[in-house]
C-alpha cells in the first residue's frame, strides 16, 4: 500500500504555509504554490517520472483561495492522491480537480468573512486597545496570538483534510457550515461597531453667536443631546451606503470625505482648532 | 528630521518582505508585520520614538482594521501604509510640533494617500511576475522541480527589489525631510491643513464601512453593529468585553439556527473545526 510519508506532508504543508501568494500575479494567482505544495506527497506516489508528472498535472488549471483556510484543500487533495494510488476506482483526476476547484469558491468567501473580516479586526481591536497610549503590548499581543492561533488552525485543518479527503466537502459546504459562519460573523458585527464607537470621533465645530457676542447654538451639544456619537455613527453609515448601495470603490468613498471635509472647514462645520 | 541611509534600508528590507504577495509569506507577514499596529511598533524602533510611532500607527491601523484583497484586487497598499506612510506620518506630526495623538488626523490623512498611491507597486509586482511564472511552466513542463521551486520562491525578490525596495528607499531617505518641514508650507491653520486633519477624523469611518460591507447581508443586520457602537461608545464597554458580549449575541444565533435546522430536519450533522 502506497503511503504520502510524515515527512512529506510536513514538506506539503510549510511549502503552502509560507509560499501561498509567492510569485503572485493575476494570471496564475495561487496555482504554482499549489503545484509545488503537492510536489513531495507526490513523489511519494509515484516514483516513475513520466506517472509523477502526469500526477502534477492535475493541479496546473487556476487556483486561488483565501490561502489560511485553504490550506484544507491541500490536505484534501494530499488525501484524494494517496486513495488514488492505492487504487480507488471512483477518484481520478477529473473527480480531485473537481473537488479542488469546487471547495476553492466557497472557502475564498468563508475565508475571507471569517479571517481578515472578523478574526483579525477582533485581535487587531483588542490589541489597540491594550495600545492606548502607546504602548508596545498591543502590537506584541497580536503578533504572537494571531501567528500561534493561525499556525494551529492551518496545521489542524491541513490534517483533517488529509484524513477526511473528499468527505471534507459535505463539512465545509452545508447548512451547518453556514450557520457556524454566521454566528462567528455576528461577533465580528458586535466588535465592529465597539470599534466604531471607541476610534470614530467625528464633532462639529459649529457654533452661533447672538449680536452680544454669546452662543445660542453648540450644534455638538445638540447631537449629543440626541446620541453621543451621532456623526460618527452616521459616517460610518453613509460610508457603508456608498460602498453597497451605490457600489462604490472605497477610494472614491475616500475620496468624497475628502471633498466633504473640504467643504465642511469652509462653512467652519469641521475646525480641528489646532494652531501654532 | 532625516533618517540614515541604514534605518532607510531596514524599512525598505521590510517593505520588500512583507507585501500579500512578499517575499515572507502571508500568516506572519501579511497579516502580522504588513498591519499597521506591528509595523508602527517597528518603524518605531528603527526611528527611535516607540510611544509616538505606536499612537500615530494605532490611528492608521483603523483605517485598515479590515482590508482583505478578494480577488488579487487592492483597494489600498497595506505595505506603502505601513512601510512609507508610517514614517512620513510621523515625520510630519513630529515636524509640526504636535503631541502625537493630536496630530493622528493629519497622520492619518498622509498614511490614506500614500496607501492609494501605493496599490502601483502592487499592481506593478504581479505583472512583473509574470515573467518568472513563464519560467517556472518551462521548468515544469522539463520535469525539473526543483528549479521550479526555486523560481516561485526566490525570483520574485528581485520584481520585489526594484519596486518595493527602491521606491520605499528613495521617499525616505529623500522625500521624507520635506513632509517633516510640512509647517513652513502649510500652516495649521490654513485651509488645506484643516481639511487634511478632518479628513484624518473621518477616514476611520471608511475603513470600518469596508468592514461593515463585508460582514453585513441585510441592513437589518446594522442594528446589531448599532448595538456594538452604543456598548461602546454610551456604555464605556471595552474591545475584550464587546467580544465576549459579541460572543453571547453569536452562541443565541447558533442556537436559533440549530433549532431552525432541527425542525426542517434536514441537513446532515457534521462535527466542525471550531478553532476561533
Amino acid at each position: 500500500m502506497k503511503k504520502i510519508t510524515k515527512k512529506s506532508l510536513n514538506s506539503s504543508f510549510w511549502t503552502w504555509y509560507h509560499g501561498n501568494l509567492l510569485c503572485f500575479s493575476h494570471q496564475h494567482m495561487q496555482t504554482l504554490p499549489f503545484m509545488l505544495a503537492m510536489l513531495k506527497p507526490l513523489q511519494d506516489l509515484y516514483q516513475d517520472e513520466t506517472e509523477l508528472h502526469h500526477a502534477m498535472e492535475t493541479y496546473t488549471g487556476f487556483f486561488n483561495t483565501e490561502p489560511q483556510i485553504g490550506t484544507i484543500i491541500v490536505g484534501v487533495c494530499c488525501g484524494l492522491e494517496e486513495s488514488r494510488a492505492n487504487g480507488a476506482d471512483n477518484i481520478d483526476e477529473e473527480m480531485i480537480n473537481s473537488i479542488r476547484v469546487g471547495l476553492m469558491g466557497p472557502l475564498a468567501g468563508i475565508g475571507d468573512s471569517l479571517i481578515p473580516g472578523t478574526y483579525i479586526p477582533i485581535l487587531l481591536a483588542i490589541a489597540l486597545g491594550l495600545s492606548t497610549g502607546g504602548s508596545m503590548l498591543g502590537p506584541i499581543f497580536y503578533a504572537l496570538v494571531y501567528n500561534v492561533t493561525m499556525y494551529l488552525f492551518m496545521r489542524g485543518i491541513f490534517n483533517t483534510g488529509y484524513e477526511l479527503g473528499g468527505r471534507a466537502v459535505d463539512v465545509l459546504v452545508g447548512e451547518k457550515a453556514d450557520i457556524i459562519k454566521e454566528s462567528i460573523i455576528t461577533i465580528g458585527m458586535v466588535v465592529v461597531g465597539a470599534v466604531a464607537g471607541s476610534w470614530v470621533n467625528v464633532t462639529t465645530a459649529l457654533t452661533l453667536y447672538n449680536d452680544a457676542g454669546e452662543p445660542f447654538l453648540v450644534l455638538q451639544n445638540v447631537f449629543n443631546n440626541i446620541l453621543p456619537g451621532l456623526l460618527s455613527l452616521l459616517t460610518v453609515l453613509l460610508g457603508w451606503w456608498l460602498m453597497t448601495k451605490r457600489k462604490m470603490q472605497p477610494t472614491t468613498v475616500m475620496l468624497i470625505y475628502l471633498a466633504i471635509a473640504f467643504v465642511g472647514v469652509l462653512l467652519g462645520f469641521f475646525d480641528p482648532g489646532l494652531s501654532y | 528630521m532625516e533618517l540614515s541611509i541604514i534605518q532607510c534600508v531596514i524599512l525598505a528590507l521590510f517593505s520588500m518582505s512583507t507585501s500579500v504577495i512578499g517575499a515572507l509569506g502571508t500568516s506572519y507577514a501579511w497579516y502580522t508585520l504588513s498591519r499597521p499596529l506591528v509595523a508602527s511598533m517597528i518603524v518605531g524602533l528603527v526611528m527611535g520614538d516607540v510611544t509616538t510611532a505606536i499612537i500615530v500607527g494605532s490611528a492608521i491601523q483603523v483605517v485598515y482594521i479590515a482590508l482583505v484583497t478578494p480577488g488579487g484586487t487592492v483597494s489600498a497598499d497595506l505595505d506603502a501604509v505601513c512601510w512609507i506612510g508610517i514614517p512620513l506620518a510621523i515625520a510630519a506630526v513630529k515636524g509640526s510640533g504636535l503631541a502625537a495623538a493630536e496630530g493622528a488626523g493629519l497622520a492619518v490623512s498622509i498614511a490614506a494617500a500614500v496607501g492609494t498611491v501605493g496599490t502601483v507597486f502592487f499592481y506593478g509586482t504581479a505583472v512583473f511576475n509574470l515573467v518568472w511564472q513563464e519560467i517556472a511552466w518551462k521548468r515544469f513542463d522539463k520535469s525539473d522541480y526543483s528549479g521550479m521551486w526555486k523560481t516561485t520562491f526566490f525570483l520574485p525578490l528581485i520584481s520585489h527589489f526594484l519596486i518595493r525596495f527602491i521606491p520605499t528607499f528613495l521617499i525616505l531617505r529623500y522625500g521624507l525631510p520635506y513632509v517633516a518641514n510640512i509647517k513652513d508650507v502649510l500652516p495649521l491653520d490654513s485651509l488645506p491643513m484643516k481639511t487634511l486633519f478632518t479628513v484624518g477624523t473621518l477616514l476611520p469611518a471608511v475603513g470600518i464601512a469596508i468592514l461593515l460591507k463585508m460582514v453585513i447581508k441585510e441592513p437589518l443586520d446594522l442594528v446589531i453593529f448599532g448595538f456594538g457602537f452604543i456598548i461602546a461608545k454610551n456604555l464605556g464597554v471595552n474591545l475584550v468585553a464587546a467580544t465576549i458580549i459579541g460572543g453571547f449575541v453569536a452562541y443565541l444565533k447558533y442556537q436559533t439556527g440549530m433549532q431552525i435546522l432541527a425542525v426542517k430536519g434536514s441537513g446532515s450533522v457534521t462535527e466542525e473545526e471550531d478553532d476561533f
